[in-house]
């Protein structure tokens, strides 16, 4: 067949009223004929270009469903009934593709328990109802589900939850993504186990220690210089065994999320006179000054009494841990415009929120410029606190680092080798 | 003095008996370190035991007006004990002080809602106890 290009050719006009006009009326009529059959290829080429690239679409998309093979993918319609299956649901819930896809529900692979206290918490249907009541508030919905297998296992599963939409747009079904927990919430649990087990297991002794210490350091029948000293070291230790419990349980619930404040008004000011009261005698035989710069009708900021003073207390007892002999750790508390960029300035600027900005400076060994940025990990130690031996487990900051952002703040440092370093804490301060 | 008009004094109040006190904690070292608190704030031992179970029927028994309970005992937990003691009428007015080693805001506000009088968060100091002791021997009973 010749090639017309269908774009360019014209059905050419009848010609009629002359005598040999027939054979012009049959050659104008191959004409057409051969136009419009170019046409008709042309579309059918259109046609198959389409359907091969919407074919190479659905196989892409197909291929990466059936890569996940550690994540159940499950599509359903309105009803809950399954549309897609891929390999992982496969694995998780061991049902083959065959034997759900528009025979089976979303339902048949829950706990029926479990959506029925859904639709009462939410007022729902119960049934896929209740299981996609909140993606259908939010647009979207993650949380932990309870799958059942084949063989009736039961798997904690992290779902979300998505509305599916069809060609035109229209709400088709949903999709439900989720990832196998079991594991990891059994060892979280187990974690939260060996934490309150350590925690009964390490206080009670300690009870025990500092409770008879504290008998026999009261009681009546005076005791020797000596003796007193004695008891004095060993009530001392057992303090700092007491902090360390404490500090390694706060890290762990920091950890599990469980870490909650309970914020009122709370007078910085306040806060950081106690945390030099409490270092004093410490910064003393250390021959350390502390020198507190506070504003005397005191800073109130929104917040937990009890973890800022923990915060603050732990900057401070840092600072003169690292100050050699000599040295001066300096405690200034004042109020602040916080720029966007992170900059501070005293004055109030457009786009500027108001802060409490604690600076803790010392004068003592610094920590190198490499290491600042692991400042705040856990169990992290500079070399020259261990070269300085200086004592610690390398808790205190990522808890006071912990505490400062649960209060929307933030901590920073600077610091040089041999010349000092400077802790700020910056709390938002409320807008008036 | 008018003896015309002497008139019939009140009976001087009699001295008024210590306050008796149920101790429970599962630590024999802790539980001898309470009872020597309870002594010191001036009030008497009524029992000492080491559970749960014994520290419910204690109370029912002896009937002392206040319990020092640790949290984490067998038999039932000390918030356990604290329900139950609270539930039943005969013992509702019992002053109920809880010991745990759980110091978390959150351990507070469960043994608070348990129906505890006061907690006190092990390790605590001895003076501490002594005086929490003393606060709740001399609270009216609700």
């Amino acid at each position: 067949m010749t090639a017309v290009d269908p774009r360019t050719a014209r059905v050419p006009r009848p010609r009629t009223g002359r005598p040999d006009s027939r054979d012009a009326e049959l050659e104008r009529l191959r004409a057409e004929n051969a136009v419009l059959l170019a046409q008709v290829q042309s579309r059918a080429d259109e046609l198959d270009v389409a359907t091969r690239m919407l074919a190479a679409r659905a196989q892409t998309m197909t291929s990466v469903i059936d890569a996940v093979t550690e994540q159940s993918i499950i599509g359903t319609d309105r009803d809950g009934v399954i549309r897609v299956w891929n390999p992982g649901a496969e694995k998780m819930l061991g049902v083959r593709r065959p034997e759900v896809v528009r025979q089976r529900s979303i339902v048949d692979f829950h706990l029926p328990e479990e959506l029925e206290a859904e639709a009462e918490t939410c007022g729902s249907a119960p049934g896929v109802a209740a299981l996609v009541h909140a993606a259908q508030q939010q647009g979207s919905d993650v949380r932990d589900w309870t799958y059942v297998a084949a063989d009736g296992s039961h798997r904690t599963v992290s779902v979300a939850i998505t509305p599916r939409t069809d060609d035109d747009g229209a709400h088709a079904g949903w999709n439900f993504v989720g990832t196998d927990m079991t594991e990891a919430r059994a060892t979280e649990r187990m974690k939260d186990q060996f934490v309150s087990l350590i925690s009964h297991e390490l206080r009670t002794p300690l009870t025990s220690i500092l409770g008879y210490l504290e008998l026999v350091l009261e009681d009546d029948q005076p005791l020797t210089d000596e003796q007193r000293a004695y008891l004095s070291t060993v009530e001392r230790n057992a303090d700092r065994l007491l902090r360390l419990v404490g500090d390694l349980l706060f890290t762990a619930q920091v950890d599990a999320g469980r870490f909650s404040l309970h914020p009122l008004d709370v007078d910085l000011a306040g806060v950081v006179r106690a945390a030099e009261e409490t270092a004093r005698v410490t910064a003393a035989t250390a021959g350390v000054e502390v020198v507190v710069e506070v504003p005397e009708d005191g800073l109130v900021v929104p917040g937990d009494a009890v973890r800022l003073g923990q915060a603050c207390d732990n900057l401070v007892s840092n600072a003169v841990k690292f100050t050699p002999a000599g040295g001066r750790v300096t405690l200034s508390l004042r109020s602040a415009w916080s720029m966007p960029d992170g900059t501070t300035s005293d004055a109030p600027r457009p786009g500027a929120v108001p802060v409490a900005q604690l600076a803790v400076s010392d004068t003592g060994i610094g920590i190198p410029t490499g290491e600042q940025g692991k400042m705040f990990t856990r169990f992290f130690r500079a070399s020259t606190a261990r070269r300085n031996a200086v004592p610690g487990v390398g808790l205190g900051l990522a808890i006071t680092k912990a505490i400062t952002t649960a209060h929307g703040g933030t901590l920073d440092v600077v610091s040089a080798e041999g010349e000092g370093t400077t802790f700020t804490l910056t709390l938002p301060l409320p807008t008036a | 003095m008018d003896r015309t008009t002497s008139v019939l004094l009140p009976a001087a109040p009699p001295a008024p008996s210590p306050v008796r006190v149920l101790v429970a904690d599962d630590e024999d070292d802790i539980r001898a370190l309470v009872c020597l608190a309870v002594a010191k704030a001036g009030a008497t031992v009524a029992a000492a035991v080491a559970d749960g179970t014994a520290a419910l029927a204690g109370a029912r028994a002896g009937l002392p007006e206040l319990a020092v309970l640790d949290v984490s005992m067998p038999g039932a937990t000390g918030l356990e004990v604290c329900a139950a003691l609270r539930a039943d009428p005969a013992t509702a007015g019992i002053r109920i002080l809880l010991l745990s080693a759980g110091a978390s805001s959150d351990d507070v506000a469960r043994g608070l809602a348990a129906g505890a009088d006061a907690y006190l968060a092990k390790p605590f100091g001895v003076s501490a106890l002594v005086r929490q002791i003393q606060a709740l021997a001399t609270r009216q009973p609700a």
